[in-house]
């Protein structure tokens, strides 16, 4: 045995796998624990040697930057290990993801519960930036939650360095509702404001408990944009018109935010409004936006210890949205993600409350 | 009405008004310089419970430290001993200079600890009305809902009866039948309309009741923009508003103008650049490498 089996052998020592709790095209993950100090880890081993093109390109993305980043509010990746041609990535084992607690109707969400989300949000990707590292999936199902209450950000299977100037990046990325116009237009040299787009539109699925612009096609998407916030003018967004995919849509008036958003805070809304800022340079930083009034306004953030949570389920059908990203690529990269075969996805789960895991497995059928 | 002064002369309401009109004035019976503010109405008729009453109150104002602001029980105790002990002194006037000094070097040692408490107690029941708010707010919606759901029910027996009306009229079946399902029927709505009502309003009030309670527990901080310590050599150099940059100089020019619009900035490559060049310069050359040419 050389010197690197052995290391390898060594790690894959220190991690006992318990249960499968997850299998997508790519990956099946497992629920397993820290030998020597019995902590719980999710372990997600990424199917190797099946595919002609090697290994999934999520994947790499993933270890790549996860290595790079440790911070309270983004998913740890604890350790990488090998097992015959399995690659094995051992992730922090967090219990339920955002997505499930907006669904879940039994939860009340007070003021302060929202800011707090919002502020853990904004400091996971405030960090991911500040390493010139652009997320490209924020959603609420990427957005996990620790048993003491902490919000982390997952899955960078789509994540990627800032790209150098003049080189092209993909706009088939980020899932459709939280994807901004600039990438809807085709744009491909883009910036941190992507994300940010993204963040408003889960600030704004806080409050509103269901999601704020849920388009049902690419075009759609962006009608439903122009229809909450009005088409935008060459004032609004200079330079828009020349992007690569851009079609007129017609004209839509602006509807004030106080109109939907009724109880909301002035401080509120103004942040908000500053997330959802069609310009791209215009939009507000990650920093901006923790220096906001909005943070620092009565009432003060909830602990996390304190905020809502869906009651604990039975173990098995325990969902871990880490496995998201793999689970539902269907090999045709990157750009499957943000153009899902099944349209509807959240939709047929959303119809039938509890029933997520169903959902899920007919997903994987249709891939196979 | 007697009303009680600080020093236990009491009058009565006329004497003090007639007394105390122009001001301070010195009290009948023993001729200190008095104030109408300093007569209180009388609760109690025992003149020394209610004196005792008044010690107490200005007691607990200050001496309000808390069990867990002691190390042991041991020390708490004691505590309590020392209060009872000023406390007995203050009511029966046993050594009234002596016992007025111990408070005020406990005021003087004790005097952040008392704010605290102070703010811990209303804090509490600033707690206590929001509570009592939300809950006296559920039971005027609870209320409202049901003078709505009450409302709804007559509208809808009265449709029924219509309905039956208009039936027996036209159809040939047989009446007594008739009655008797539309009879069922009702029962049917009217017990699924109390069981729906009676889910959706025990289940927020409680909710909202936990939430409250938790409150109490562990308290909300402040919000603090950034809580990690990574460094980022932010202080190691300034990122200046353009540089010459030849690579980046047809992206800069963005002649179709799809780089602004799609928000990309070359300024965030140029500090990852610099950063990126900065990070290495605290770290030492490996030793023991020859020196080519040497």
């Amino acid at each position: 045995m050389d010197a690197v089996e052995k290391a390898n052998a060594d790690r894959q020592k220190r991690w006992a796998k318990e249960q499968k709790i997850g299998e997508g095209t790519y990956a099946v993950v497992y629920r397993a624990r820290e030998i020597a100090t019995g902590r719980r880890v999710a372990i997600k081993k990424i199917k190797v040697g099946q595919f002609k093109d090697g290994l999934d390109m999520s994947a790499i993305r993933e270890v790549k930057y996860l290595r790079e980043l440790k911070h309270p509010n983004v998913i740890e990746l604890l350790d990488v290990f090998s097992s015959k041609t399995n690659l094995n990535l051992v992730l922090e084992f967090l219990d339920t993801d955002l997505e499930l607690v907006i669904k879940d109707r039994s939860l009340v969400f007070l003021p302060a519960d929202i800011k707090s989300w919002m502020a853990m949000t904004f400091r996971g990707l405030e960090f991911c930036h500040r390493n010139f590292i652009l997320h490209r999936d924020l959603k609420p199902n990427n957005l996990l939650i620790a048993s003491d209450g902490k919000l982390k950000i997952a899955d960078f299977g789509l994540a990627r360095d800032f790209a150098d100037p003049g080189y092209k990046m993909t706009c088939q990325v980020i899932t459709r509702w939280y994807r901004p116009p600039e990438l809807l237009f085709g744009c491909r040299y883009y910036s941190t404001a992507v994300d940010i787009w993204s963040v408003g539109c889960i600030f704004a699925e806080l409050m509103l408990r269901t999601p704020y612009l849920p388009g049902e096609s690419d075009m759609d998407q962006l009608k439903t944009i122009f229809r909450a916030l009005g088409t935008p003018t060459e004032d609004d967004w200079p330079g828009h018109t020349k992007l690569p995919d851009y079609v007129p849509l017609g004209q839509f008036p602006r509807t004030p935010l106080r109109d939907l958003f009724t109880a909301a805070s002035a401080d509120c809304l103004n942040l908000l409004s500053k997330c959802l800022i069609y310009e791209p340079r215009r939009r507000i930083s990650t920093k901006d936006a923790l220096n906001h009034p909005y943070f620092f306004a009565l009432p003060y953030p909830s602990h996390p210890s304190k905020l809502p949570k869906p009651a604990a389920k039975a173990n098995s059908s325990h969902p871990l949205d880490e496995v998201d990203g793999n689970v539902d690529l269907s090999g045709l990269g990157p750009g499957v993600k943000a153009n899902p075969p099944n349209k509807l996805k959240r939709k047929v789960s959303s119809d039938e409350l509890g029933s997520r895991s169903i959902a899920r497995r007919l997903d994987f059928t249709q891939h196979r | 009405m007697v009303i009680l002064s600080r020093h236990d002369h009491h009058r009565c309401e006329s004497c003090i008004d007639r007394l105390f009109t122009l001001g301070p004035a010195p009290c009948p019976v023993c001729n200190k310089i008095l104030r109408k503010l300093a007569f209180t109405p009388q609760t109690f008729e025992d003149l020394e419970v209610e004196k005792e009453v008044a010690v107490r109150r200005r007691i607990a104002k200050e001496f309000n430290k808390r069990m867990e602001d002691f190390p042991d029980l041991r020390s708490y105790n004691d505590y309590l001993e020392e209060v009872e002990d000023i406390t007995f002194n203050l009511i029966h006037d046993i050594e009234i200079p002596e016992t007025e000094a111990r408070i005020a070097a406990y005021r003087r040692e004790n005097a952040a600890l008392i704010e605290l408490n102070i703010q811990r107690e209303e804090q509490y029941n600033r707690l206590l009305k929001e509570q009592e708010d939300a809950e006296r707010q559920e039971r005027e919606h609870r209320a409202a809902e049901l003078r709505r759901l009450e409302e709804e029910e007559r509208e809808e027996r009265e449709k029924e009866r219509q309905e039956l009306i208009d039936k027996l009229e036209t159809s040939d079946k047989d009446a007594t039948r008739l009655v008797a399902k539309s009879r069922a029927d009702a029962l049917r709505r009217a017990s699924a309309r109390s069981t729906a009502a009676a889910n959706s309003f025990q289940s927020s009030s409680k909710l909202l009741r936990s939430r409250a309670a938790q409150n109490t527990i562990v308290p909300d901080a402040p919000h603090v923009p950034l809580q990690d310590d990574w460094y980022a050599y932010e202080d190691m150099y300034i990122l200046r508003d353009n540089y010459e940059d030849p690579a980046s100089e047809a992206v800069r020019r963005d002649r179709e103008g799809i780089m602004k619009a799609g928000g990309y900035r070359v300024e965030e490559a140029w500090e990852r650049a610099l950063r990126s060049a900065i990070a290495g310069l605290e770290i030492m050359p490996a030793e023991g490498i020859r020196t080519v040419g040497s």
